[in-house]
């Protein structure tokens, strides 16, 4: 009876812990910088009021939706081709915007559109890209999530190589913007790019959302899905577009941040094993975004007065973080 | 059996991975409430057929008939309130309890948004009372042992309330006591429901003990489809031709007797 109670209780006590910690980062984060802003100082202090409103809040709802999107992304890549390790990165997807971005970075083409880069937008087109060749490669045979897998694989290999490269022809400063870009950051956000990135964002969360009891039967396997009612095939292109946009639109606002996608959905699922994906969902964008929001306060603030990419630190983080829960649980990944 | 009462119609029906052909000119009519087993040597498309009922694989050339009407045009959620396959094991690790997966057979029958109503809850109740697997429902799926998992994946597509249920090599994995338990929950669903069920198996005995009708295919060929007790008559050398090897008659003790009935047919190689 007890142990019936906990797993009723346990998920529920989970999503509130998570929502607290969420809540808490959005709160706290803002105020931490070079320069600590207390609420004190927010109210008498405008030059510090500009910072925090207009620097440090965008950069913090910018780290929540990205980290959360990644989070989300992962869960539906994983589920999709039964695969713990798939990722935006395992498809493809992260190096296409990369190879996108790259290209912009040694075309030397400036400038931005409705508020957002040239670079981005090429990262967006580049991500899209991908996963076009992915279907064209996958399709020319009987796809299934193995072929979609491996040509995603490809892709991603292919488009490093790229990237690798251009980093070795581009002449210094345009090497160091590319590894720059390739590392991943949430510096520079503005609310106008958290707009540019939450528009595809939310078609996805929308779509994504509604169809999570498909994304359920997925994991139970193609031919029991199949069986259950789901039309597989269409079903695939549908999640796998959908996070493609996500995951272009993040990528092309912060860059290819590693990880969250990864450790995000395993460590709610080892928090709370067994439930079904809407629920898991919720709680990795939680996770995800309380995650990036901390790695990037850690990444502004460890070595004043430069910042590091976010994405050092959350590899450097999040790794050890993950194996310390993987080995505390004595558990496998639950998939 | 006349048209009306058969449920599944396959006309001949011809499949075949590239150059090599797995199905050639299979037709059979499965009635209603019959429970059908699928027997052959390995290779003989016993699977193949099985998949084509289920709509998983697109036959070469000829027809299933569901109701009357070829599966093909049965929409995904139609054909799921029709048909119910439970494959012979899952594609991989499933990580959710087993409540949320005896659920999750309730998809076709749920709205967009996939919660649950008051009789799904009630029909998940029941196929978790049938399957006897009260025990293990806030078990992971991962965690269960093979006969636990037949028993939970059958309960699954019991949920699912469609009156024709496909099973892919149910028992292979399963010790002798797991068997009894597996038939033993398909009898207690053909007590509850009029059920029709098409199961793949190797083992002779359960076929002729716990099924109205046999399949025997060979070569991708029918070589008999009709009633239990006509393949009987038959044994062993209908067997022998099957399988292509020597069958005997063997007179079972008591011991035997309450499983299989008074005799039964052991390979001799």
């Amino acid at each position: 009876m007890g142990d019936e109670m906990s797993s009723v209780k346990r998920p529920l006590v989970v999503l509130i812990s998570l929502a607290a910690l969420t809540s808490a980062a959005l709160l706290i984060c803002p105020m931490i910088g070079i320069t600590l802003i207390t609420p004190q100082k927010l109210l008498t202090d405008e030059n510090l009021g500009f910072v925090f409103w207009s620097i440090r809040v965008p950069r913090v709802l910018v780290a929540l939706f990205a980290g959360g999107g990644l989070a989300v992304t992962g869960i539906v890549y994983q589920a999709l081709f039964r695969n713990p390790l798939a990722d935006p990165y395992t498809l493809g997807i992260s190096s296409g915007a990369s190879l996108g971005a790259a290209l912009c970075i040694i075309a030397g083409v400036g400038g931005s559109v409705a508020g957002m880069s040239i670079v981005s937008l090429c990262a967006f087109a580049g991500a899209l890209g991908s996963i076009v060749i992915i279907y064209c490669l996958a399709f020319t045979r009987e796809s299934n999530s193995s072929t979609l897998l491996l040509a995603g694989v490809i892709v991603a290999t292919i488009c490093s190589g790229f990237i690798m490269f251009l980093h070795t022809v581009g002449g210094v400063h345009k090497s160091f913007q590319i590894i720059q870009w390739v590392i991943g950051s949430v510096d520079g956000a503005s609310y106008s790019l958290l707009v540019c990135m939450l528009v595809p964002l939310i078609l996805f969360f929308a779509v994504a959302g509604v169809l999570m009891p498909q994304l359920d039967q997925f994991l139970a396997g193609d031919s029991i899905a199949h069986s259950r009612g789901v039309n597989v095939k269409t079903g695939r292109i549908v999640f796998i577009t959908i996070t493609a946009l996500a995951v272009g639109g993040i990528v092309a606002v912060c860059g290819p941040i590693g990880f969250i996608s990864i450790i995000a959905p395993h460590a709610c699922r080892m928090l709370i094993p067994g439930v079904r994906h809407r629920l898991l969902a919720l709680c990795s964008f939680l996770l995800g975004g309380t995650f990036l929001i901390v790695a990037d306060t850690v990444a502004r603030t460890i070595a004043p007065p430069s910042e590091i990419p976010v994405g050092i630190v959350t590899a450097l983080l999040g790794g050890p973080f993950f194996l310390l829960l993987l080995f505390r649980k004595k558990s496998r990944l639950l998939m | 059996m006349n048209k009306a009462s058969s449920i599944i119609q396959i006309e001949n029906l011809h499949a075949a991975y590239g150059r090599s052909e797995a199905l050639a000119g299979i037709t059979l009519k499965i009635g209603k409430n019959q429970r059908w087993a699928i027997v052959g040597p390995n290779g003989a498309g016993k699977s193949t057929l099985i998949k084509i009922m289920a709509g998983l694989l697109k036959p070469s050339s000829g027809s299933v008939l569901l109701n009357g009407c070829d599966i093909r045009q049965y929409s995904s959620r139609k054909r799921a309130h029709v048909i119910s396959y439970m494959p012979q094991k899952p594609d991989g690790l499933i990580p959710y309890t087993v409540y949320d997966f005896v659920m999750l057979g309730r998809y076709s029958l749920m709205g967009l948004m996939g919660v649950p109503s008051k009789e799904d809850r009630e029909v998940v109740a029941e196929a978790i009372e049938i399957c006897d697997i009260h025990h293990l429902e806030n078990r992971i799926m991962s965690t269960l042992s093979g006969g636990e998992l037949q028993r939970a994946l059958l309960a699954g597509a019991v949920a699912q309330s469609a009156p024709v249920l496909l099973l892919d090599e149910p028992t292979t994995f399963l010790d002798p006591a797991h068997e009894r338990l597996f038939f033993d929950a398909l009898c207690r669903l053909d007590v509850k429901r009029e059920l029709t069920t098409v199961m793949i198996t190797h083992d002779i005995n359960s076929a002729l003990y716990q099924c109205s009708h046999i399949a025997a295919l060979k070569d991708g060929q029918l070589l008999y489809g009709g009633s239990t007790g006509e393949f009987k008559k038959g044994c062993p050398e209908l067997l022998e031709q099957i399988f292509g090897t020597r069958f005997m008659q063997f007179n079972c003790s008591e011991l035997s007797a309450e499983a299989y009935g008074s005799w039964g047919m052991k390979c001799l190689q």
